[in-house]
């Protein structure tokens, strides 16, 4: 069978018409984004430090010594023996941040995980099955009444003090969040004709919601979540600081950051340099998660 | 033979719930009793204006919207008996081509995947041959093979409405109901339009249901009318009959009101005036008499019954009378109709 109608017009469907080049693989064209591109490279070595952390510590994080409250190295009395200088109790700063930071990304990223998962599905379910709706809701409505801190607290009364119970204090704690969000997003899909024309097509409900809504949806709640990261290395942070989540030895970043509030006059670097490390990797999760959506989202690529 | 497509009192309410307690405070009867049939290789275009439930009659002779009332049968296939599994699989034979086609297609699926997944779905193809099978529906509806990798934003609003074409094409349907499909663009894609899905099915025989407010496209396109009021089917004839005699006075109305290129050329007697009323409150009686120049008390009592008029069924109590000497004969071609006629005709014969 040969092509009808071609001729009318539009000589772009034309096919002789030469195949435009195909546009440049997301990745690239996120490398290309002034923010993300140092915000990723910076994330990614913070990670990648996190991960090595036992292999390029230069000290035992948890070793005491006698050079207590040590500034950093630029400082006038710093030595480079403690590069980001010591805390009260003589400890190495920098070693201390670089495992506080693989614990305060696993906080993060787990509990987030769970939230979103769980919450987005919650979310999606009720924007598609609109007779649940209500029920799916109001359960929502309760748990979203629930403080996290509070809801840590229990957790850690009934299971003992320890990051596990803090990390799926903080998963549920982001599951009516989430859910409210992935529920308001997945009403918009569900209103699109195109949900209609997968309907005509004689798809399944499942077919539907993988293919339509969860893939409409995923973006816009991808973005939430990465903005929710940031929140919840927060929130353990505090978790950490009412003595509830890493114990002692442990170092995470917001039980380092409590732990110098105490010599904030004296000291300052002790409690501002995870302070810091914190803000640097929210940030940089906020600037990655918008420049990803950018990307990956076909519709605002030209 | 039994028609292809054939209902019986087809009717749609929406109930309108109010309040917290979500009351239902009343009905909108976008579609009442509707009767129609359609043989296979036709035309039959619905008209109306907005809201007379045009769209509301296709959504439901696809049980895109559940119908309240009234039957539907696809060849022997009783469409509204179907349970859930069953209506999936008898998508195949029934599709439909949306008015928006920003809208209508996933923005994240390339139109291969659009294509491949009512072929794959529907057993039409297997993973080895939906390639094959989606370059064809892609040739066959003009577009080029690179336009595969595609997605949907790339494209403009015609090349998207043949994508949507194509997918509909893709289960080798015996009717497709086409609602509005041009009425989103501009006129000579328009004209391109109309005219691929005429060969197509010429090429191909199935039937359409054509659902549109634009009377050019429509008595370019189609064999037969029915035009539609606040729900119900009031005239229904062959397109040459309905433009030269409209007996019904709503569709006269209709065709006196297409746009004109000169406003300032002098128009006829107004055969109408108000606008639509709410399918909320309908009125008593013909549901037009409102607006009709010709309602006396038995139109505000009695709604008149569809029923044969020589070719046409028509439903006013003045059928029989309506080429007589007290209506203004109409002129039912409109300069603005046949300059929109000459347009479809030019973009046909510059096809040859």
């Amino acid at each position: 069978m040969t092509a009808t109608g071609t001729e009318g017009g539009d000589q772009a469907i034309l096919p002789e018409a030469p195949a435009p080049a195909r546009r440049r693989a997301w990745w690239r064209a996120l490398l290309r984004d002034r923010a993300a591109a140092p915000a990723m490279l910076l994330l990614a070595a913070i990670v990648l430090a996190a991960i090595l952390a036992p292999w390029i510590a230069p000290h035992d994080p948890s070793a005491n010594s006698r050079a207590v409250m040590q500034p950093p190295a630029w400082t006038e009395r710093g030595t480079w023996e403690y590069l980001l200088g010591t805390d009260s109790q003589g400890r190495d700063i920098l070693s201390r941040v670089l495992y506080g930071t693989r614990l305060t990304l696993l906080i993060g990223l787990v509990a987030v995980g769970i939230g979103g998962i769980v919450g987005s599905a919650l979310g999606l379910l009720s924007a598609m099955y609109r007779r649940i709706d209500p029920w799916i809701m109001r359960l929502n409505d309760m748990m979203l009444s629930f403080p996290a801190i509070l809801l840590g607290l229990a957790l850690v009364a009934v299971a003992g003090t320890g990051v596990l119970p803090v990390i799926v204090a903080l998963g549920i704690a982001s599951i009516p969040d989430c859910a409210r969000i992935a529920r308001s997003i997945g009403i918009g899909v569900m209103g699109q004709e195109y949900i209609e024309a997968g309907r005509a097509v004689g798809l399944s409900d499942l077919a539907i919601f993988r293919r339509y809504l969860l893939r409409n949806s995923i973006s816009s709640i991808m973005i939430f979540l990465s903005l929710r990261f940031g929140q919840i290395i927060l929130i353990g942070a505090a978790l950490s600081f009412l003595g509830l989540g890493a114990q002692a030895p442990a170092s995470e970043l917001g039980m380092m950051a409590a732990q110098g509030r105490d010599t904030l006059l004296f000291a300052p670097h002790i409690a501002t340099i995870p302070s810091v490390v914190i803000f640097v990797i929210v940030l940089c999760a906020n600037i990655t998660g918008d420049a990803l959506r950018d990307v990956l989202d076909p519709r605002l690529q030209t | 033979m039994t028609a292809l497509l054939r209902t019986e009192g087809l009717t749609k309410h929406f109930p309108v719930r109010r309040g917290t307690l979500r009351r239902q405070a009343g009905t909108v009867q976008a579609v009442t009793d509707v009767s129609f049939q359609l043989e296979a290789n036709e035309t039959l275009a619905i008209v109306g204006e907005s809201g007379c439930g045009k769209s509301t009659l296709g959504r439901a002779l696809l049980r895109l919207h559940e119908p309240s009332g009234g039957k539907v049968w696809l060849k022997d296939m009783d469409i509204t008996a179907l349970n859930r599994q069953g209506l999936r699989e008898a998508r195949k034979h029934m599709q439909i081509i949306f008015q928006d086609p920003f809208g209508s297609l996933n923005p994240r699926m390339t139109v291969r995947e659009t294509l491949s997944e009512p072929l794959l779905l529907h057993g039409l193809a297997t993973s080895a041959t939906v390639r094959a099978e989606a370059d064809r529906l892609i040739d066959l509806c003009g577009l080029a093979r690179w336009h595969a990798e595609r997605y949907p934003h790339e494209f403009s609003g015609g090349q998207r409405q043949r994508v949507g074409i194509a997918r509909a094409l893709a289960t080798r349907p015996m009717l497709i109901v086409c609602d509005e499909p041009v009425s989103a663009l501009d006129v000579s894609v328009q004209a391109q339009i109309v005219n691929l899905l005429q060969d197509l099915q010429r090429e191909l025989g199935m039937a359409y249901v054509f659902i549109s407010h634009d009377l050019a496209v429509v008595r370019h396109i189609a064999r037969k009318v029915a035009v539609m009021y606040l729900g119900r089917i009031v005239e229904e004839a062959t397109t040459e009959a309905l433009f030269t005699a409209p007996r019904h006075p709503y569709t006269r109305m209709l065709i006196d009101s297409a746009p004109r290129p000169d406003p300032a050329a002098l128009r006829h007697k107004a055969s109408a005036k108000g606008g639509t009323p709410s399918a909320l409150a309908m009125p008593s009686g013909c549901a037009f008499h409102p607006r009709c120049v010709l309602a006396d008390d038995r139109c505000r009592a009695i709604r008149p019954e569809l029923r044969q008029v020589g070719q046409s069924r028509v439903a006013c109590h003045f059928a029989e009378a309506a080429i007589s000497d007290n209506v203004v004969p109409i002129k039912a071609d409109s300069p603005a109709l046949m300059r929109r006629l000459a347009v479809l005709e030019q973009a046909r014969a510059g096809q040859k």
